[in-house]
């Protein structure tokens, strides 16, 4: 290992003399335009990412950042994990004043070690590496010098040289080194031409670069990352992890290497399979008899995260579960796929990048992209999606977390990519009825009744399962959004099906709701649905705008006010059709009642950035429209002065 | 100390009560034991919104002499929960935090597990494999969680644990909290602690004990030295002991509450601080009186050893501060100022140095602790008179006046005199002003660590948050409508407003402005805000904005502009704890329009005053008039006091209610017919 190490140095430090003249880091040699809007500027990163063989790599991560004030400070200093599959071998970092004169260098005591066990898991054997110089007197400039030893092949690291936003880069390098007899594979977004290849020793380097990029500003609704700047995601051919070995030419030959590291994990303990032939043998309708057994395992088991090692990857066997009652997205899948089994029902592993809204994976890239494992079962012509970390939800739903995307279904030699469950503007629906009374108080009693269906409901399903009551309780009390009232009463049902819906009945009382001024009563017809998008108007739009989930919320609402008033003012009705959505309301006065009606659809899309301003005015009219008050006047009294 | 009174009073009824005998001494539970009927419990009397509940939660402590050649803490522990639906799921997973200090670690022993389950009529248990399930993660230098879970946990299921920790530590003698997030049926804690070795004991909550109990009785202690020597040496002797034992019963499970400065002020808890060592020990004081260990923590290196040394290493930095600078106060101004703003805070909570002062001026971090012993070391250095100040803050919870209980401080702060005026300095946190603290340092006593331990007293009443707005709206020659806005927020919004727009900039802190206003405001221009970077001083807002006109014949505003209250700040109907505010109130708004050309009057919002009590210390006064064409309005809201019991919540839930309403009203204007 020491020689190519050395080597390596070598070629970095001739690199950065070459690039930056007498290796002088000093602020002034910063171009001008890098300095538009960025809070750090990124003089330069060489990464070098070398596959030894298919068990092992190493990588090699120089970079020397300037922080030009103190909202760059994020990316100020090193912190890096380590774990069984990856080593950390070593780190240097110097610090710079802002004529790029050496401040001080690194001392190894003076990094810190720390625990990286996720939040979410009991137990994995992540750790942390990090360091800071702590240096405040702005512009200054930090490098640091890293090389990490991989044990295994599985995953190689993206490049993405801007990876946020007010960050300018001067220059950018990501070399991989390769054995020739060894193909790797890459995808490239962004990235103009093709990269440099050449040969040293017997190994293929294949380079790509990038230089000058300003710094650009996020807005709301863009693209991914990934689609606005540059970004390239590399992949093995040949892998191994642990003594697993197996390649990525296709997603057939990815799906083998998960098959077989699940192969043979599927045995239940014979209390289990007794139970199973109990509770399904002699029902006929196989979505029942999914439901059954889902609920069974639902009830016996709950999510518990332990990675470690080979763990990460493969999961603890179906007997382990039964024992213990309970796993992570691996183990519980897996579980639930041997008790399917077992009932004579075949269902498939699949892995899923799973997360509200989250970038979609390279479906043309076979690699590991995925995060999460769920359960799918072909029913005829038919699929039951299952989510087997979940205590809670019903068979054959799938929430925002996995739903609207891509997964791969993992067979012994037939694994493929399939697609989960879309839900639309048809499904993800929020129907509301209002009936309210304001008194000579101003007061408002207020019942509402709303039926959250689909991804809609998803938000409501985490609380009432997973918060107490009293939570709940605490929660409606102070996040609605009226100036003083009370809860006098909430409840929650849900309706368990392939889309589920959850109703929500509340009884309000809220203090004031109406303003009253001398003769007059002020009150907004809308009490309860409230759009609170907005953008920001006079932006300069760069990027599409894209808006992930459909939905459709319906509103109707009745309000009887107190006697002897007549409309001073009542908002007209109000329809607007867009790209994006469709909205459109109505405000009667019949008599003393208030009738109201509300319809609010959202479609997902991407939209050219030109759109932009139409956008704006869509949802600010909507707010707007939300917002719309009834004027009421007292019947005798228009005549006569107030004060 | 009348509480303990009261405490011990309270023991006796209860306990001639039980002589009496219907009510329980012991609870049922023990590990391992358990029946059908343990499942059959009924806890609706208790909390009917629980997802768990704790039937027994038992703790002893006891010192006991070790092979160190000196004594060892053991404490045991065994809790039994059930388990009530999926929320409380969360309850099987156990962390158990150690502490640590070079190779001496506490250690975790004797772990046992189970879960029992009802099925089919007959309790089945599955136990833990103590072996390989108990995971031990090292979070940093000091801090060590072991971590286990269930298995087979459903609803309905009851777990139950026990497990023992010994720990070289003296002073850390657990603390037993009676209270916490599920209720529980039955909290005891014992301490078998020798009279040798003197612990101050505190307590406080709200909560009664059931049972308190104190019996004295004779005790072997062998203490063996198999480290110093080569052949071991060993002694054994006798001593009293006491054996404490104090029981609450069906305790409810904490709730959380906004404003509230922090929830461990109200847990119902008993801890201990180690205070002397008495015969046959060696008789030394461990906790004296404030003077003495104001004394010790100024020879300390964990604390002032360095503040008097010659300190010649900072000369480079300090000199230049001071040269030609002749008012004291501006030299200490000059050093406040490096040290804030070349100096990372990386924890506010900490009263000793883990560093020496040299080591943290050249990592240019460190605790609050470490920052501000070196401000205090630099000004000393300039021959200013400084000293550290300790404390706890509001978020750490209270402190006793008269113990000197360390552990109950969490935070250190810096006194200079200079000009023959006290002021008070944290460098720690960035954009902070001199003289200024944050409101959390506001929380009662403090003391000065200086030969005399001076005490002083920092009380929320006295930190006053004032703020001024000042709204114009009159008609341009084109006929619109516009308006000037100027404001002073007070000083801690003004500081919020400083690190927004570091994070953010000044271009965003106005976009949200914009869009906060409602449909009513067409554009904001001329923005500008002043002050930012004179730290010491509230910012000041400008900006002026055009209305939006329907050209309806009736005008509608409401004159608060977006600022006062759309929301009452006391949400909830119910409180269990007293309110405590961060400071004192003072704000005044103040509005006048012109009316437009062809518009009159057609209703006003009518002036009103609200107080809180007969002492005024809530107001809010809204005065409205109208006279030669321009309707002005002066409102002001003024809060003297900062804490308010739990049966004044009332009270104060409904002012903000008025003023809410009120500050929703309206003026209308009607087109001149």
């Amino acid at each position: 290992m020491k020689k190519p190490c050395l080597l390596i140095y070598l070629i970095i430090f001739f690199d950065s003399l070459s690039f930056a003249g007498d290796g002088d880091y000093a602020v002034s040699k910063i171009p001008q335009v890098l300095l538009k809007n960025a809070d750090a500027v990124v003089r330069l990163q060489e990464v070098r990412f070398q596959v030894n063989n298919t068990r092992e790599a190493t990588e090699w991560n120089h970079y020397v950042i300037t922080i030009m004030k103190e909202s760059g400070e994020t990316s100020s200093g090193f912190a890096d994990y380590y774990d069984k599959m990856r080593d950390i071998l070593s780190v240097e970092g110097i610090l710079y004043d802002s004529n790029g004169r050496i401040i001080k260098k690194m001392k190894s005591k003076d990094m810190e070690d720390i625990s990286g066990v996720d939040d979410n898991s009991l137990m994995d054997d992540s750790r942390v590496k990090r360091h800071n110089f702590y240096y405040k007197a702005y512009p200054y400039t930090i490098e640091y010098t890293e090389v990490i030893r991989y044990r295994n092949t599985l995953f190689f690291p993206a490049w993405m040289p801007q990876n946020d936003e007010k960050i300018s880069v001067e220059f950018s390098q990501f070399s991989m080194i390769c054995p020739e007899e060894y193909k790797f594979r890459f995808r490239s977004f962004n990235y103009p031409g093709e990269p440099e290849v050449s040969t040293d020793k017997g190994k293929v380097v294949t380079r790509w670069s990038v230089h000058d990029l300003p710094a650009f500003l996020e807005e709301p609704n863009s693209p991914y990352q990934n689609e606005i700047t540059p970004c390239i995601y590399f992949a093995p051919t040949d892998f191994q992890v642990d003594n697993y070995s197996g390649n990525m030419n296709s997603w057939q030959d990815f799906g083998r290497f998960v098959y077989a590291l699940k192969q043979g994990r599927d045995v239940l303990p014979d209390n289990v399979k007794t139970k199973v032939h109990q509770l399904s043998d002699g029902i006929t309708d196989i979505k029942k008899k999914i439901q059954i057994l889902y609920e069974y395992m639902q009830k016996h088991t709950r999510y518990v995260s332990i990675q470690l090692g080979i763990g990460g990857w493969q999961p603890f066997d179906a007997t382990y579960v039964a024992n213990k009652g309970y796993g992570d997205c691996k183990a519980l899948t897996n579980y639930m796929y041997s008790i399917l089994k077992e009932a004579g029902i075949p269902s498939f592993y699949t892995l899923v990048k799973a997360g509200r809204n989250s970038r979609p994976i390279l479906d043309d890239f076979p690699s590991q992209q995925f995060n999460h494992v769920i359960l799918s079962v072909p029913v005829s012509g038919d699929t039951v999606w299952l989510e087997c970390t979940s205590q809670t939800l019903p068979s054959g739903y799938l929430s925002d977390f996995t739903c609207n995307r891509k997964a791969l279904l993992i067979n012994e030699n037939e694994s493929k990519l399939i697609h989960t469950p879309v839900y639309g503007l048809n499904e993800n629906t929020m129907i509301r009825k209002v009936s309210a009374v304001l008194d000579e108080n101003e007061t408002l009693k207020v019942k509402s009744v709303t039926d959250y269906r689909a991804m809609q409901e998803d938000k409501l399903h985490q609380m009432i399962h997973y918060l107490s009551k009293e939570k709940i309780k605490q929660n409606l009390r102070e996040q609605l959004d009226f100036g003083t009232y009370e809860v006098n009463s909430f409840d929650y049902t849900e309706e368990l099906s392939s889309l589920p819906v959850m109703q929500e009945t509340l009884d309000l009382t809220v203090s004031n709701y109406a303003s009253a001024t001398g003769k007059r009563l002020f009150i907004m017809p809308n009490i309860m649905t409230r759009s609170s998008r907005k953008f920001g108007m006079n932006e300069e739009r760069k990027y599409d705008i894209v808006f992930h989930a459909e939905y459709r919320d319906i509103d109707s609402a009745e309000i009887l006010i107190p006697d002897g008033y007549k409309a001073e003012s009542v908002p007209r009705p109000v329809t607007i059709e867009s790209k994006f959505g469709k909205y459109s309301n109505s405000v009667i006065l019949e008599g003393n009642k208030i009738v109201y009606y509300r319809l609010v659809e959202q479609y997902s899309g991407r939209f050219p950035a030109k759109e932009y301003t139409d956008a704006v005015r869509f949802y600010d009219n909507i707010y707007q429209a939300d917002r719309s008050k009834v004027v009421l006047v007292k019947n005798n009294s228009s005549d006569q002065k107030s004060f | 100390m009348s509480s303990k009174t009261y405490c011990i009073l309270f023991a006796f009824c209860t306990l001639s009560l039980f002589s009496a005998g219907q009510q329980p001494t012991q609870t049922d539970a023990k590990y391992g034991k358990i029946a059908v009927a343990d499942f059959n419990i009924n806890l609706n009397s208790l909390d009917s919104n629980a997802d768990a509940v704790v039937i027994a939660d038992v703790g002893s402590s006891q010192i006991l002499g070790n092979s160190k050649g000196w004594f060892s803490l053991e404490f045991t522990r065994f809790r039994r929960v059930k388990i009530l639906n999926k929320s409380g799921y969360d309850a099987a997973n156990v962390e158990i935090y150690l502490y640590k200090d070079g190779t001496d670690e506490e250690q975790l022993n004797k772990v046992k597990a189970v879960t029992y389950n009802m099925e089919n009529g007959k309790v089945s248990e599955t136990r833990l494999d103590s072996r390989s399930g108990v995971y031990k993660d090292v979070l940093n230098s000091h801090e060590i969680v072991r971590k286990f879970t269930f298995p087979n946990v459903r609803e309905g299921s009851i777990i139950e644990y026990e497990y023992t920790v010994t720990s070289d530590f003296l002073f850390n003698l657990q603390p037993w909290g009676f209270q916490r997030e599920y209720p529980v049926l039955w909290s005891e804690y014992n301490l078998t602690c020798p009279e040798f070795l003197g612990y101050v004991f505190l307590t406080q909550g709200y909560q009664p004990f059931y049972l308190q109990d104190k019996k004295y009785r004779n005790a072997r202690f062998h203490v063996a030295d198999n480290y110093t020597s080569n052949r071991s040496e060993s002694l054994d002797f006798d001593a009293q002991v006491a054996d404490y034992r104090w029981v609450m019963r069906n305790v409810p499970a904490l709730k959380e509450e906004s404003f509230t400065s922090t929830i461990n002020n109200h847990i119902a808890k008993i801890s201990f601080q180690l205070s002397e060592y008495k015969y046959p020990l060696q008789t030394t004081k461990v906790m004296g009186t404030w003077p003495e260990v104001c004394d010790k923590l100024l020879k300390s290196d964990q604390f002032g050893a360095d503040l008097n040394r010659n300190n010649g290493w900072m000369s480079d930095v300090v000199k230049p501060l001071i040269n030609g600078v002749s008012s004291e106060t501006e030299k200490a101004k000059n050093i406040f100022n490096y040290v804030r703003d070349n100096f990372t805070c990386t924890s506010y909570n900490r009263w000793n140095l883990d560093e020496s002062l040299k080591n943290i001026f050249k990592k240019k971090k460190g605790s609050v602790a470490e920052i501000n012993l070196l401000l205090t070391a630099m000004l000393k250095y300039a021959d200013i008179n400084a000293d550290p100040v300790i404390l706890s803050t509001r978020s750490h919870g209270y402190t006793y006046a008269l113990y000197p209980v360390l552990d109950r401080f969490n935070y250190v702060i810096c006194m200079v005199k200079a000009d023959r005026k006290k002021i008070f300095l944290d460098a720690s946190q960035p954009r902070l002003g001199f003289g200024r603290l944050t409101p959390d340092c506001y929380n009662g006593n403090a003391r000065v660590v200086d030969m005399k331990a001076t005490p002083l007293e920092f009380s929320a009443d006295s930190l006053l948050e004032k703020k001024s707005t000042y709204v114009f709206i009159t008609q341009n020659d084109k006929g619109e409508i516009v308006g000037k806005f100027t404001q002073t927020p007070g000083y801690y919004e003004s500081h919020t407003i400083r690190e927004r727009i570091k994070e953010k900039g000044k271009d965003d802190f106005f976009q949200t402005i914009r869009k906060a206003y409602g449909p009513g405001i067409s554009e904001l221009f001329n923005s500008k805000i002043d002050q930012l970077d004179s730290l010491e001083t509230s910012v000041k807002i400008f900006y002026e904005f055009k209305m939006n006109q329907d050209s309806n014949d009736i005008i509608y505003v409401n004159p608060m502009m977006g600022e006062g209250y759309k929301q009452n700040p006391f949400k909830s109907a119910e409180r269990f704890y007293p309110v405590e505010m961060p400071y004192v109130i003072d704000e005044s708004y103040n509005f006048s329009l012109i009316i437009p050309g062809g518009y009159q009057i057609d209703e006003l919002p009518k002036s009103e005053k609200v107080v809180i009590d007969e002492e005024g210390d809530g107001q809010f006064e809204y005065l409205i008039a109208e006279s030669g064409g321009v309707i002005s309005i002066r409102a002001r809201i003024l809060i003297k006091r900062t804490f308010f019991q739990q049966d004044e919540y009332e009270i104060l839930r409904e002012f903000f209610n008025r003023i809410v309403k009120k500050q929703s009203e309206q003026i209308v204007l009607k087109k001149k017919s």
